[in-house]
């Protein structure tokens, strides 16, 4: 029920179901729909207090009902992901769209999330159920499997979801120190089994010019 | 859990993954097989396999400024990728492109150039904030939009060139015509009439290519070095020999002549 109009409009489509989206992201709807706010994402009220606790705000709504729903939010690019009873780990501020059956939480993300620049936790969404997701420029996925790990820059990573250990690396030196630093200076390294995905731009990161 | 059906795009892995190739519009993947490449500092978004990536200008890799980068004043913007596996490059969601030269000879923009191969030498370009890249090799530019290919004669707007092969540097071209005398004058600095915004080009000549963007978004400049302070040479900031109209002076975009000299006095 979740398909894309084009790669930057997310079109749902609804037979009395719900889905939760980020608060104001609706372009257009046709039929029948009904838009709620929700307070604390759904999670009732541990959640909100640990999405407040986190800095992992977001503000979401609840759309019901019969017809089609556009959603886009600044020209971003949207990619679908389909979970099965698999974690997808999303920035909090890259989620656009959730069927109403998935559970959304909070995790600590510990340096990765630091290096990011986005603070020390992230978003989960878990279940059975369709997610759709931002990025800044088509996104690419790869895939992480045991003979293939896969390193990242913080900056241009966006989500990831199935079975996988990251861990942090630094290449700092004291040639960084000097200024000589080879620009790549923290990354993250998946091992397991799932899959990641990056975007072709880097935000801003503490170890964007290192 | 090894397969997601219908998970969006689709999913790449080493094996799937093109070599040396575009992914999408966006990004780019270099195949390392114990090679090197240069990249600009912080373009690797994601590599799998082991690899190294070192700035230039030290220890072992100092014998590079000296076979590939003739301009040591800005190695330190670039990086060595040694290794071996596939990496992939992007630059803030621009379109990015590779090329591949023959024996030939590019001048690029400075912030335009992403990742170019070692058998390739980079230099300055007199003309200040570009890079010139000479020899044989593979290089990927990014641009804000697809890159048009075309042939001169032809005049380009300024902030749509993105860089040109073969063929001498440009030169500039004013409207002289709709700029000058007392009604160009009016026009420019009222607008009224119809100041178009296009009164100045770059014009180019002989037997070459010129590569534009097809938006006229200018990309952030990359820092490509002062040239020593030598009489003579553009953009040093040394002795200016002839009238104020040296290249280096700043001027905005639609600020052609004098005042005078749009008055006809």
């Amino acid at each position: 029920m979740f398909r894309l109009q084009d790669s930057k409009v997310l079109a749902v489509d609804m037979t009395g179901d719900a889905v939760k989206a980020k608060n104001g992201s609706m372009v257009a709807y046709d039929g029948q729909m009904a838009f709620k706010k929700m307070s604390g994402g759904g999670e009732g009220l541990r959640g909100m207090v640990t999405r407040r606790l986190t800095g992992e705000q977001m503000t979401v709504m609840e759309v019901k009902g019969h017809g089609t729903c556009w959603f886009a939010d600044r020209a971003s690019e949207i990619n679908l992901v389909t979970l099965r009873g698999d974690t997808l780990y999303v920035e909090s501020s890259n989620l656009l769209a959730t069927d109403a059956g998935l559970r959304t939480g909070t995790t600590f993300t510990g340096l990765r999330g630091a290096s990011q620049g986005n603070g020390l936790f992230t978003t989960t969404v878990e279940g059975h159920g369709q997610a759709a997701i931002m990025s800044d420029g088509q996104a690419v996925v790869l895939r992480v499997s045991a003979q293939y790990p896969l390193t990242v820059d913080p900056g241009a990573y966006v989500a990831h979801q199935g079975n996988l250990r990251q861990s942090f690396q630094s290449g700092v030196t004291f040639r960084t120190l000097l200024g000589e630093g080879g620009g790549e200076a923290f990354q993250i390294r998946f091992e397991g089994d799932g899959l990641v995905y990056v975007q072709p731009s880097e935000r801003n990161t503490i170890a964007g010019d290192v | 859990m090894s397969h997601y059906p219908g998970a969006g795009p689709a999913v790449h892995d080493p094996m799937t993954l093109p070599s040396d190739d575009n992914v999408n519009a966006y990004t780019f993947c270099v195949e390392l097989k114990g090679s090197q490449w240069f990249l600009q500092k912080g373009k690797m978004i994601a590599y799998y396999g082991s690899m190294e990536f070192n700035g230039i200008g030290h220890g072992r890799l100092d014998r590079l400024v000296r076979t590939s980068f003739h301009s040591p004043l800005h190695a330190s913007d670039w990086v060595v990728a040694e290794g071996s596996g596939k990496m992939l490059l992007a630059d803030r969601a621009f379109d990015v492109n590779s090329y591949d030269l023959e024996d030939g000879n590019l001048t690029i923009r400075s912030g335009n150039l992403l990742a170019f191969q070692p058998s390739l030498t980079l230099k300055q370009s007199i003309v200040p904030g570009f890079l010139t890249l000479i020899g044989t090799g593979k290089f990927v530019a990014a641009s804000n939009g697809p890159v048009v290919f075309m042939e001169p004669p032809i005049r380009v707007d300024p902030q749509a060139l993105v860089g040109w092969a073969d063929c001498p540097s440009p030169c500039h071209h004013y409207d002289h015509g709709y700029m000058t005398g007392v009604m160009g004058g009016l026009r420019a600095l009222t607008g009224l009439g119809g100041a178009s915004g296009e009164e100045h080009q770059f014009e180019f000549a002989g037997a070459g290519t010129v590569l534009l963007q097809s938006s006229e978004t200018l990309m952030a400049e990359q820092a490509t070095g002062t040239p020593p302070p030598d009489a003579g040479v553009p953009g040093s900031g040394g002795v200016r020999t002839g009238s104020s109209q040296a290249a280096g002076t700043p001027r905005l975009p639609g600020q052609l002549g004098d005042l005078q000299r749009r008055f006809g006095l």
